[in-house]
């Protein structure tokens, strides 16, 4: 299993390039000072008791400064961090910081130090390019094994796509190198001829490979650098579009392809950028002028890359000129390109505060992944509309589809209980799209019927509660186990 | 020496025995009943291999004891006979066989009729055998025994104790009839796969399971035997009917008020109408309480009272009691009035599914087309996966099993999915995809697996247009290279028999 390394945040050594001869790192020297050890408070989201602050915990990693008091890191080495402390290599004091902006999608975050004044001194590291295969690295950072600083040694393995583990659903270029990368290397430089060539982030555990650690390169760092010039973070924007390769002969045939050029379009997501162009069985022949091969590469750079490729390097807004063929018709098109959210839920999610509805002891909350490994939820609904949320478009019909997932024990609803980790459909006939509905739809009160009539997906019957036992119930539940606020809907 | 005498010794020996370090009192059997109503049965059974449907998988075999009934024929359960390739009857002392083969089978009720090959030897082999009797009437609290072989055919007797009865599935999922559980330590011999459990000389019932660690054997009963024996005295065989409802129980006092069901009125909320069966045709809707059916009376739990048993499922009186094609009478309230609905009891066979429940003496149907296998849904080839191992297009698969209803709107008869691809030049490309829902084939909606076939008498241009519910979506398969391929695929490597299976 690959796991995101939360490295100790490390002071990293800017080696002049002549280290690969074996010449000693001078400590004494400045240049290294701007690789600093990040040290994170944190307090782990509670979503099985989502009115509790949560659990607190800690970690460390490594950073390092990119300009004046600019400190680049890992965003999982800051994610749901409470207080930050930067430490110096050579400097006792610890340095209170702040998040300036946080990219879970990439795995990179901006600190700055509360007071900027004692780094001002420091040289800030320099981004170089993507390494060639087989050139030496060198890690630096803070990892397991000691307190001081550390540096690692080796070369540039291979060039790929790559998951980030962060989100575990977003994938990105990344380089992988055999200079061990550990436990507290995180967010710490790689460095080559003395500029950044990456940030180490991520490896495999010893027992499933060796010798395999993953840094983040320049392209995605300095779009990350790019994107949060006008202030915030504007997230990756995406194609949203599945190509199956068109290998088979009788597929080329049907299709009236001479060549080796055009993938299929297997899928569209209809909320995704080409989601009113693009169809089904289209075929898709360039993008932004690259011919698109039959199995959905592309050549850059003198290198065949993923089609997506030319995508990761774009903003929200930027276009996408397609070449594609529909019914044997070539046809060309500009796409606008932008965020496709839905796949967001599928992936671990930072610094949120759980949301969630309590009504007469029954606990609504918005599904996500965090909720479902929370709660550990089996019920067969709520698993297939989880894993097909996306492949079955259920996203569509339900944005943000909300379960019951716990019920607090009182006399008024003590024989619901069984109907824990079920989605929740309808609620006094009001279809539940998101959590603000279930408050919505909570208060709708029905002429003549004095009932509050939950409907859940695929279950036999719907749930009852005589509306003015639940609303009596409902402050001695809140009491009883220890509820201070009986929603959270998010900010609004 | 006299075998016979010496058994009978030794049963009477056995039965004192356990009397004796048994808190239960128990009567040793009556004189006369012994070995003479068993006969072993031994059957070896090959099933079919799912998910490569032309071959079968390595052939095995069972033991069991079956139990001589009146007419020569011997009952055992369903399970013994499930894909037999050969069945022969053994007597218990001599050792004497005699080949058997299957009068009557019920896989859903678990039961099976054997009758002895017709080789001029059956008369003198069952010379010596007594029919035993049926007894219907254990109720808790009853002493019943088990009776099982020694190596040289002498009875060994357990004595348990009928604590509970109640409805439960047998061996197939789609159907749960009535059980004993009964307590009691239960020493596995070798001819342990179907033990015949008797009361008072007569058999009681069929051994169904036994928990050894909880020391619960659930037993097969007589009722269940009796309407088994009847339906097949009278051909056709008809089965065990069934109601076709899904019901709630209606505990939840804040539910009853919703629902209009006074304090003490009793009943329970039906939560499906299965399309077509017993109720539906009787005119049972969807959130109709269900009150009584054939006059007996239901309560919260969807409980009646049974005069043997006390409180029962209410699916006993239909299930259990009555017969495919008898009239029943249902009791419902619905919108606050009492109606009585009437109909007749209809049974939904296996083949009514549109994912079999169950599939038994016969192979799994295929179609291979140059490389591309095409299979029809089944329980059993979703069963072979595991349980844990669903994931992804599986899990897509096992819940269209679980609820059909939106494919059986769409007119579908049986759920059509690629289910392998066969490494062939036709299906280059193509290797790793399974698990899809096949929707048409060149231009022809498919609703089962003979639509495929006929369907890929049809190329266009020379392509075969496959059209699936999932990702890719779309798949070309060139018409003349699959014929070629399929030569390929049955005298090549794969060896395959037969390309179809309809």
């Amino acid at each position: 299993m690959k796991s995101p390394f939360f490295l100790l945040a490390c002071l990293a050594l800017v080696l002049p390039p002549a280290a690969a001869s074996g010449q000693a790192i001078d400590l004494s020297s400045g240049d290294w000072e701007g690789v600093v050890n990040i040290d994170a408070s944190v307090l782990l989201p509670d979503y099985r008791e989502p009115w509790n602050a949560g659990q607190p915990t800690g970690g460390s990693g490594t950073g390092f400064l990119i300009g004046k008091n600019r400190f680049l890191t890992n965003a999982h080495v800051v994610s749901n961090a409470t207080k930050l402390v930067i430490r110096t290599s050579n400097d006792p004091r610890p340095h209170p910081a702040r998040i300036v902006h946080i990219a879970h999608d990439c795995d990179l975050a901006i600190l700055e130090a509360e007071d900027g004044a004692p780094f001002e001194k420091l040289k800030p590291l320099e981004l170089g390019g993507i390494p060639k295969l087989n050139t030496e690295v060198i890690a630096i950072g803070y990892p397991i094994g000691g307190d001081r600083i550390s540096v690692t040694r080796g070369v540039v393995s291979r060039i790929d796509f790559r998951p980030y583990s962060h989100t575990q659903v977003d994938s990105h270029l990344a380089i992988q190198v055999d200079a061990a990368i550990n436990p507290g290397n995180s967010g710490g430089p790689v460095l080559q001829d003395g500029r950044v060539v990456g940030v180490a982030f991520q490896g495999f555990s010893g027992r499933v490979a060796q010798n395999v650690g993953y840094i983040i390169p320049v392209p995605v760092v300095s779009r990350f650098l790019k994107d949060v010039e006008d202030g915030s973070y504007d997230h990756y924007v995406d194609f949203a579009v599945s190509d199956f390769p068109i290998e088979n002969l009788a597929q080329r045939r049907a299709f009236g392809l001479q060549d080796n050029t055009g993938v299929m379009v297997a899928d569209v997501e209809p909320a995704g950028s080409a989601g009113d162009l693009l169809k089904r069985g289209d075929v898709l022949l360039s993008i932004d002028g690259n011919p698109v091969f039959n199995n959905g590469l592309i050549r850059m750079e003198g290198e065949l890359v993923n089609m997506n490729e030319v995508v990761e390097r774009k903003f929200a807004g930027d276009v996408l000129r397609l070449a594609f063929l529909r019914d044997g018709k070539r046809q060309e098109a500009d796409v606008e390109l932008k965020r496709f959210d839905p796949y967001v839920k599928l992936g671990e999610q930072y610094n949120q505060r759980p949301r969630y509805l309590v009504f007469a002891g029954l606990v609504f909350q918005p599904m996500d992944k965090n909720l479902m490994d929370a709660h550990q939820i089996t019920d067969s609904t709520a698993s297939y509309l989880f894993d097909n949320y996306l492949a079955e478009k259920l996203y569509v019909e339900r944005p943000e589809p909300v379960i019951l997932t716990s019920i607090l024990a009182d006399e008024v609803n003590t024989h619901l209980t069984p109907y824990a980790h079920s989605v929740v459909d309808e609620i006094n006939g009001v279809k539940i799209r998101g959590l603000k509905d279930v408050r919505d739809a909570l208060s709708r009160e029905e002429a003549g019927k004095p009932f509050v009539i939950i409907k859940l997906l695929e279950k036999g019957r719907p749930l009852v509660l005589r509306r003015d036992l639940a609303e009596a119930a409902h402050p001695r539940i809140m009491q009883t186990y220890s509820i201070r606020d009986d929603a959270y809907l998010g900010l609004e | 020496m006299n075998s016979s005498l010496f058994s009978a010794f030794s049963v009477l020996l056995l039965a004192v025995a356990a009397a004796a370090q048994s808190p239960l009192v128990l009567r040793p059997p009556e004189p006369g009943v012994q070995t003479g109503s068993l006969l072993k049965t031994n059957v070896t059974y090959q099933g079919h291999n799912q998910r490569i449907p032309w071959q079968k998988e390595s052939p095995g075999s069972r033991r069991g004891l079956g139990v001589v009934l009146e007419g020569n024929r011997v009952l055992v359960t369903g399970q013994m006979v499930a894909d037999a390739t050969y069945i022969e009857l053994e007597l218990p002392e001599s050792g004497q066989k005699i080949p058997a083969r299957v009068e009557a089978v019920d896989y859903e009720a678990n039961l099976a009729l054997l009758a002895p090959a017709a080789n001029g030897k059956e008369a003198a082999f069952f010379a010596g055998l007594r029919p035993m009797d049926l007894d219907t009437s254990a109720r808790i609290g009853d002493a019943l025994h088990v009776w099982q072989t020694g190596r040289v055919g002498e009875l060994i007797v357990t004595p348990v104790l009928i604590s509970k009865v109640m409805n439960e599935g047998y061996v197939v999922d789609n159907a749960s009839f009535l059980v004993y559980e009964a307590q009691g330590i239960i020493r596995s011999e070798a001819n342990s796969f179907t033990l015949p459990v008797v009361k008072g000389g007569k058999l009681a019932g069929l051994l169904l399971r036994y928990d050894s660690k909880n020391q619960v054997a659930t037993v097969l009963p007589g009722p269940i035997i009796e309407h088994f024996l009847k339906d097949v005295a009278k051909p056709p065989y008809d089965g065990y009917p069934s109601l076709g409802v899904e019901f709630q129980t209606t505990l939840d006092e804040q539910f009853r008020e919703y629902l209009g069901l006074k304090p003490d009125q009793p009943g329970v909320y039906i939560s499906k109408v299965v399309k077509g069966a017993s109720a539906e045709r009787a005119g049972v809707r969807k959130g109709d309480i269900l009150l009584a059916i054939n006059g007996e009376s239901i309560d919260a739990r969807g409980d009646y009272q049974d005069a043997l048993y006390g409180a029962l499922s209410i699916s006993h009186v239909v299930r259990g009691r009555a017969f495919v094609g008898d009239e029943v009478e249902i009791r419902v309230l619905r919108e606050g009035k009492e109606t009585v609905l009437k109909g007749k009891l209809t049974r939904k066979l296996p083949e009514d599914y549109l994912v079999l429940p169950y599939q038994f003496d016969e192979g799994p149907r295929y179609v291979l087309h140059g490389g591309l296998l095409f299979q029809e849904l089944t329980r059993p080839y979703l069963n072979s996966f595991g349980r844990e191992q669903l994931g992804g297009p599986l899990l897509r698969l096992a819940r269209t099993a679980a609820d059909p209803e939106e494919f059986e709107t769409e007119g579908r008869r049986r759920v059509v999915f690629l289910s392998a691809v066969l490494p062939t030049p036709a299906t280059q490309g193509y290797e790793r995809q399974s698990g899809q829902v096949v929707l048409a084939v060149n231009g022809v909606k498919i609703g089962a697996l003979e639509d495929l076939a006929k369907a890929l008498d049809q190329p266009v241009d020379g392509i075969h247009r496959i059209e699936l519910r999932e990702f890719p979506r779309l798949l070309h398969l060139d018409a003349e290279r699959a014929a070629q391929d399929n030569t390929q695929l049955m005298n090549g490597m794969f060896r395959i028999g037969s390309l179809r299976r309809l």
